[in-house]
């Protein structure tokens, strides 16, 4: 008992403090280092780009073309309507400046500095000059943690925008992406266009990827395609969050690719492959 | 002047030390913690950046315990899945990390601090980045070629920043260490 008490005696303080060190940690982990990055968003402020004249600086065929496919948008409404298609209502967009990247290197994320103040939520769709970013995994008030579609665990439902060939494309950490197909034919050409698929349930259809780079026909299980993706992803400043609810998933995830696999709190962008698609 | 007065203050309060040794050493942890998330250019090659918090765990467990190294390593290996994700966890390679380098008795091999901890640093972010492949490889969600092929790059790029920076981190931390255990032995 004597030892017991002189022991504590000596090592009173390294224990108190350690365990301290550790609870703070656990907490971190916990509440997935929700003060940090709130913190992080503080100290960035000042380098954070100008959003009003970045959007200043859009030059004039930018807008031209912008007015154009608003008015083919439109056209295509009314089109729609005409064939009695039910239109989605038209979604808010909150712009956001990129205040951060990953952590480690083992994940391709982004830290924006917009938050559920600002209305984001997690599954909202990231988008940038180019096309698809990728989807919001965590918020914070100010800041959230974006999963881009260039994360190896990331896998996104896509077709082939010509000939309508169904896949799914999984990231390569680089400004590459891999293009799996489900048709052992598939009919695809260098430069074709990729979209999202009506099959992905975690992103809207026909929200442009990339272009085809290359093509292996004779890969197994499954032909794919290289994708170059169509945004510049590694030096991204700014990027716009559309608010998006996932579908409610009517098939079980393919136990290959599961989410539960990716792990923990990072959901992996697992597309439920319907087998006989 | 103004340091030696501190230190001369500090002396005569014991609880006054422990609180600013402790502010001193969550304050430095919070300052990597930053940094990590950023990619300022000429701190990165390739999109891959120095390694902060393994850099402040090798600076930590250079002349201390191997038990302090894997406490070091355990908590902000914590700090860093909260940040990432919680599999695969940072917390084997930066406890390994810090076992390792509180093993090493690198006065036996060498003298010159600047280059055993840049060469320290060097050793363990490889050693770090390839438990987390090792982890990935056992997990089995991606395919090995990938893994492995990326494996090289962030190995690679990680620990030539982190050993170019890691004195920026260790010089200041172990010097003000050093100050706080010669008051303590002298109080």
């Amino acid at each position: 008992m004597f030892t017991l008490r002189r022991w504590w005696d000596r090592h009173r303080l390294q224990i108190i403090l350690a365990s301290l060190a550790l609870g703070s940690a656990a907490f971190l982990r916990q509440t997935e280092g929700a003060v940090l990055y709130e913190v992080y968003k503080l100290v960035a402020f000042p380098f954070q780009p100008n959003l009003e004249r970045k959007q200043a600086l859009e030059n004039a065929q930018v807008q031209e073309l912008q007015q154009r496919l608003t008015e083919l948008e439109s056209q295509n409404q009314q089109l729609r309507s005409l064939v009695g298609y039910v239109a989605e209502a038209k979604k808010s967009q909150i712009t956001a400046p990129v205040v951060g990247r990953s952590a480690d290197h083992w994940w391709q994320h982004l830290i924006l500095g917009r938050g559920t103040q600002d209305g984001v939520q997690p599954g909202s769709i990231v988008m940038a000059p180019g096309g698809l970013v990728g989807r919001v995994i965590a918020v914070t008030p100010n800041t959230s943690r974006v999963l881009l579609l260039s994360d190896p665990s990331s896998r996104v439902g896509a077709t082939v925008s010509r000939s309508r060939n169904m896949g799914y494309v999984r990231g390569q950490t680089s400004n590459r992406a891999i293009m799996e197909f489900f048709d052992k034919v598939p009919d695809v050409r260098q430069g074709d266009v990729i979209t999202t698929s009506s099959l992905s349930k975690l992103f809207p259809v026909g929200l442009p990827i990339g272009r085809v780079q290359s093509i292996n026909l004779n890969k197994s299980p499954a032909p794919e395609a290289v994708i170059e993706l169509s945004t510049p992803i590694s030096f991204l400043e700014w990027a716009v969050v559309y608010p998006h609810k996932p579908s409610v998933q009517t098939v079980p995830s393919n136990p290959g690719q599961s989410s539960e696999k990716a792990g923990g709190s990072v959901p992996a962008q697992s597309e439920p492959i319907e087998p006989q698609l | 002047m103004r340091n030696e007065s501190l230190f001369e203050q500090l002396q005569d309060r014991p609880v006054a030390r422990v609180v600013v040794n402790c502010a001193v050493t969550v304050l430095s942890v919070l300052l990597c913690l930053m940094i990590s998330p950023t990619r300022l250019p000429g701190m990165e090659v390739a999109g891959i950046g120095p390694n902060w918090l393994l850099i402040w765990v090798v600076a930590w467990s250079v002349k201390r315990s191997m038990l302090q190294g894997a406490l070091a390593g355990l908590a902000l290996g914590l700090i860093q899945d909260g940040m990432t994700a919680h599999t695969p966890t940072h917390v084997i390679s930066l406890m390994l990390v810090g076992i390792l380098t509180a093993r090493l008795r690198k006065e036996r091999y060498l003298r010159e601090d600047f280059i055993s901890v840049a060469l320290i640093a060097f050793a363990m972010a490889v050693m770090a980045e390839t438990v987390m492949a090792i982890q990935y490889s056992i997990q089995g969600d991606r395919s090995l070629v990938e893994i492995w092929t990326y494996h090289q790059l962030i190995a690679l790029g990680s620990a030539v920043l982190s050993s170019l920076w890691a004195p920026v981190i260790y010089f200041p931390l172990n010097r003000w260490w050093q100050q706080m255990s010669l008051l303590e032995q002298q109080s």
